[in-house]
């Protein structure tokens, strides 16, 4: 099997902008800009990294090997584990450690809450998707949650609409970009972010231009709400999946390849509002049939 | 942020309530009905608490070759190294993949905390198996884990062959990592089998 090592360059974003920061609660039309910037140039950076990686030569020669790389679709597979050992190691000293203490320290009902907030603040995005989708029933379900639970649920930590019947969903932009056709690309796992694609890490672009929140500038001009917005999720998205990495750890005899083969699936569930994939064979005698192509749900499955 | 997402969030949590047993299924009539008792069964044979991994483990596997049909599974995982694998090796994978099976899911149900589950639908799949959706209710308040059952087989002779939690198929995702584990060890089943070795103590 040949290696081949290819390097290319591409930047979305732009050069950072230097824009002073000054004391006015409103944000103005540069510090915004320059926001969106600082972000596009994040998303530049990762895309940047990722080409960067050795893409691993298909090969050809041998029809049953292509068909794995295939269905891996994975061509930076060396980069991404690197990536993937480095995310882990951060998780082993770092967030696993505050992951653990959270959920034994933190009584459970205020982490509920915490993590009810959370979802709160994502419901714009929520919204804004269901509707690019044309999924009028959810985006009034969202609509609903988001009056109620800002009202009468204190600002999102009580989740009053689920007890009422309107239950969560998530959404995002990864997910439209899915159902208005997108293919997802090669998969990714990003510093920090974790596992992605082109697709996802688009989506994750947009939704945090979009998100009214992003935008949130501190009076004294010490921006620490989307940071500390990032820390909470991270450690209670964590802490609630303690128990399960654990396993799936202990478990697994590819942990990386496991991750992999779960995230795929986890998306493409996600696409279909979590509909029975009828069409799709689960087990077959020939897995080559199997319906995990890289190309998402289009409205025709859905 | 470091597996983000609800990538894991069911992919581990279907073990605290899952499987059947084969006996007594005289009265089941449709596959609804036996992912119905079966699932009862096992939570009642599984999650006593008195009991010890050995025990659970034993009682797991007698349920387990009860009720999933593990060689069909078994094949369906090594996917396309199946047709290269010789008979020696495809005896042994099977020992150590049932092995591996046992030891990834049977203790899980030592944490039961009074989960329960309903059928909510059984639909046919596009080749002739009942794909049962069930719905498992968690006692704390959280949000209810989606599973569905493929079932295949005649009423009488029911066998599961998959097992779909949150969207993530456990068949297909054994599947995806085994196949790594080949690729990276020279596209030889041997590799696998090394690796099943070790992890499953043989």
């Amino acid at each position: 099997m040949a290696y081949g090592c290819r390097v290319r360059i591409s930047v979305l974003g732009h050069q950072s902008v230097h824009t002073p920061r000054g004391f006015s609660v409103l944000p103005d039309i540069q510090k915004l800009r320059a926001r969106v910037v600082s972000r596009l140039a994040a998303a530049a950076l990762g895309s940047l990294l990722l080409v960067a990686g050795c893409a691993t030569s298909p090969p050809t020669n041998d029809p049953e090997a292509l068909a794995a790389y295939r269905e891996a679709n994975d061509p930076y597979e060396s980069f991404n584990r690197t990536v993937f050992d480095l995310n882990m190691n951060l998780d082993r000293f770092v967030l696993k450690p505050v992951a653990y203490v959270y959920r034994n320290v933190v009584p459970d009902p205020i982490q509920g809450w915490i993590s009810n907030a959370l979802a709160n603040l994502r419901s714009l995005i929520v919204l804004a998707n269901d509707l690019l989708q044309g999924e009028w029933d959810r985006a009034n379900n969202t609509f609903v949650r988001m009056l109620m639970n800002t009202s009468f649920g204190l600002g999102g930590v009580l989740d009053i609409a689920t007890e009422f019947g309107v239950p969560r969903h998530d959404e995002d932009f990864g997910q439209t970009l899915a159902v208005w056709g997108m293919n997802e690309g090669p998969y990714l796992v990003l510093p920090l972010l974790g596992p992605s694609n082109p697709r996802d890490l688009l989506g994750f672009v947009v939704d945090t231009a979009f998100d009214p929140s992003t935008y949130i500038v501190n009076v004294a001009g010490v921006d620490a709400f989307g940071p500390a917005r990032f820390a909470a999720s991270t450690v209670s998205g964590r802490a609630a999946r303690y128990d399960q990495i654990n396993e799936l750890q202990r478990t697994s005899l590819d942990f990386y390849a496991a991750v992999r083969s779960l995230y795929r699936q986890r998306r493409n569930d996600e696409i279909r509002q979590g509909r029975l994939a009828a069409a799709t064979p689960g087990l077959m005698p020939e897995p080559f049939a199997l319906g995990l192509e890289p190309s998402p749900a289009t409205a025709s499955d859905r | 942020m470091i597996l983000n997402r609800r990538v894991l969030l069911g992919a581990v949590c279907a073990a605290t309530v899952v499987l059947a047993t084969p006996a007594a299924m005289a009265q089941a009539t449709g596959a609804d009905e036996f992912i119905r008792r079966s699932g009862q069964r096992a939570i009642d044979s599984l999650t006593v608490q008195s009991i010890g991994d050995a025990e659970r483990g034993k009682r797991f596997r007698e349920i387990l070759r009860g009720s999933f049909d593990v060689p069909e599974i078994g094949r369906f995982v090594l996917g396309r190294y199946w047709r290269t694998a010789t008979d020696q090796e495809k005896t042994e994978y099977l020992r150590l993949f049932e092995d591996f099976i046992v030891r990834a899911y049977a203790n899980r149900f030592a944490d039961y905390s009074g989960e329960t589950f309903r059928v909510l639908q059984v639909v046919d799949s596009t080749d002739n198996d009942k794909l049962v959706s069930t719905e498992i209710v968690q006692p704390s308040g959280k949000p209810p884990v989606r599973v569905v059952w493929r079932v295949r087989g005649q009423a009488g002779a029911f066998k599961v062959v998959d097992v779909t939690v949150e969207g993530i198929s456990m068949s297909v995702t054994q599947r995806d990592e085994f196949a790594a584990v080949i690729r990276s060890n020279g596209g030889t089943v041997a590799g696998l089998l090394d690796a099943l070795r070790k992890k499953t103590g043989n």
